[in-house]
């Protein structure tokens, strides 16, 4: 923070909560007495585009609320990375999620590279809405140096209705921001993306019917499991096109009515009779 | 036996490179692209079909299928499909377009079309509210319905009722003409309805519109099982079935094939 002005940059999947983190930064940095410019920007889809937001913070008053290069990038998913790939600069510190970007996707020999699994970490810890907490809490501690209860009671005074009408939510994003207040920033010079889209067909037979999910169509929207009339439908652990679960199908449970191709809206699913 | 393909859930129509499309996940609009793809392969006329489509949420549809698909200006989808037609009469028509473009911006268009009984198939995609640029109130919200400009509700006695589209037209179109509501949830009652539009279009040379009711759960802020309930209480408002004239909505007749 020895600079005049900062500039942060935060990219990811729309319906992540990059907006919603954004503006819980804002906030905390206007309540450390700090100019705060921040805009959002996201396409006329809202969904399924990239989502980003700019941020700037000084001392003295902001002029103009956009900028060329970024002192603090973080991005969260894959198809957001050419979006802002124009904003990192040499003296730019990234932070990025390892379980969905692989880390050669950035310039080698950068040593201001950081990673935070978030995906991995909010799948199988914390509850799958929870990514941008972690992601929050590891710029509050590691790129800004926030104390942690003051961005706590801005995080739970931002959310409070969501955390009203779950009470549940709200001891997992407690637990998602400690822990990521705590964590140590990997490094490495190399590493795999476990979370990403899966690029295959998924086919599930016996002797009575074929099931079908194109994980590379599905959006992740779950009305073919809400239609489904015996339950046979459940989210599973691929991930589909804009990272969200797809379906899993119980194939022996399934009766082959037709339900979840009939209604799926993005033909990423069929359930046919075996020819005989 | 061949194994399973990208394009083992769609209808032969469609335009396989351009999926994933671009819209919401859950989007109803995708659900009723889908069926109109099923509709159009059923009757073996893909050669024949030409679509205009309107601005918002419709124009995202422009590379779905592998048809020509005109892009109009916002609420001209009509006469635009209607002046192809009659250059053209060979052709299958369709002029697809939301609820703001057909009974807000386009509603001269849409009734002029039924009046004048130009032979096109006008689809109206009905999700009470402006989607594309955020979920604002339109003509057809229900009363005390919250959207991003009626945080409190709608208030009735200021913006009007629920606007009952296919109603209106059906008052001053041709006897001839084919006019019917359907909604996304029942696909199958959804293709009926679209396929005797488009026959009447074929054989009748009238004009037909379906109003198909829509769910947006991006802006409706809701998941699937919320979507679909608040979808069966706008069929409680907008009773689904084919609109007859001269009688009140509770007279509708229904299809049930």
């Amino acid at each position: 923070m020895k600079k005049e002005v900062t500039k942060i940059v935060l990219a990811g999947e729309g319906g992540q909560g990059i907006q919603t983190i954004a503006k819980v930064l804002s906030t905390a940095l206007v309540s450390a007495g700090y100019f705060v410019s921040y805009i959002p920007q996201f396409g006329p889809e809202q969904r399924g585009t990239p989502s980003v937001s700019f941020i700037q913070f000084s001392k003295s008053e902001i002029t103009y609320p956009k900028f060329d290069t970024a002192d603090i990038v973080m991005v969260l998913r894959r198809r957001a990375i050419n979006t802002i790939m124009s904003y990192i600069g040499a003296n730019t510190q990234v932070l990025f999620d390892s379980s969905t970007i692989a880390r050669q996707k950035f310039s080698i020999n950068n040593s201001k590279i950081f990673a935070i699994p978030a995906t991995k970490l909010a799948e199988e810890q914390f509850g799958n809405k929870n990514q941008n907490i972690l992601a929050l809490g590891v710029l509050a501690k590691n790129f800004l140096d926030y104390p942690e209860n003051a961005m706590w009671e801005i995080i739970s005074s931002q959310l409070g209705k969501k955390f009203a009408k779950n009470p549940d939510l709200a001891i997992k994003a407690k637990a998602a921001f400690d822990f990521a207040y705590n964590f140590q920033l990997e490094t490495k010079k190399f590493s795999k993306p476990e979370y990403d889209t899966c690029e295959e067909i998924i086919v599930k037979k016996n002797s009575d019917r074929l099931a079908v999910i194109i994980p590379k169509y599905c959006k992740g929207c779950g009305i073919c499991i809400e239609k489904c009339p015996v339950q046979a439908l459940s989210f599973g652990k691929t991930l589909g096109v804009y990272g969200t679960p797809t379906p899993d199908i119980d194939i022996e449970k399934c009766i082959t009515c037709g339900n979840c191709f009939r209604f799926c809206p993005d033909s990423a699913i069929k359930v046919s009779p075996t020819q005989k | 036996m061949k194994l399973p393909d990208e394009k083992f859930g769609m209808p032969a129509c469609f335009n396989v490179k351009s999926k994933p499309s671009l819209f919401c996940p859950g989007c109803g609009e995708s659900m009723i692209l889908k069926h109109l793809g099923a509709v159009i392969d059923n009757e073996k006329i893909q050669s024949k079909i030409t679509l205009a489509i309107d601005i918002g949420c419709t124009l995202l549809s422009w590379d779905y299928y592998n048809f020509d698909i005109i892009q109009t200006h916002h609420g001209r989808s009509v006469p635009t499909a209607v002046g192809y037609k009659m250059a053209r009469d060979k052709r299958i028509v369709i002029a697809l377009m939301g609820d703001g473009g057909a009974y807000a911006i386009g509603l001269q268009s849409l009734l002029h079309a039924a009046f004048r009984n130009d032979p096109i198939l006008a689809i109206v995609i009905n999700n009470t509210e402006y989607s594309m640029t955020g979920g604002q109130m339109a003509p057809t919200s229900l009363p005390d319905e919250i959207t991003s400009t009626s945080p409190l509700g709608k208030n009735a006695s200021i913006f009007g009722p629920a606007f009952h589209g296919p109603e209106l037209v059906r008052q001053i179109a041709n006897p001839k003409a084919f006019i019917a509501r359907s909604s996304v949830s029942n696909p199958i009652m959804m293709e009926t309805i679209i396929t005797k539009a488009l026959k009447n279009q074929i054989t009748n040379k009238s004009f037909s519109m379906v109003e198909i009711l829509s769910i947006c759960p991006t802006n409706w802020k809701m998941n699937a099982a919320e979507s679909f309930e608040f979808l069966a209480k706008l069929e409680k408002v907008y009773p689904v079935g084919e609109i007859i004239k001269n009688k009140s909505d509770k007279d509708s007749k229904s299809i049930s094939e």
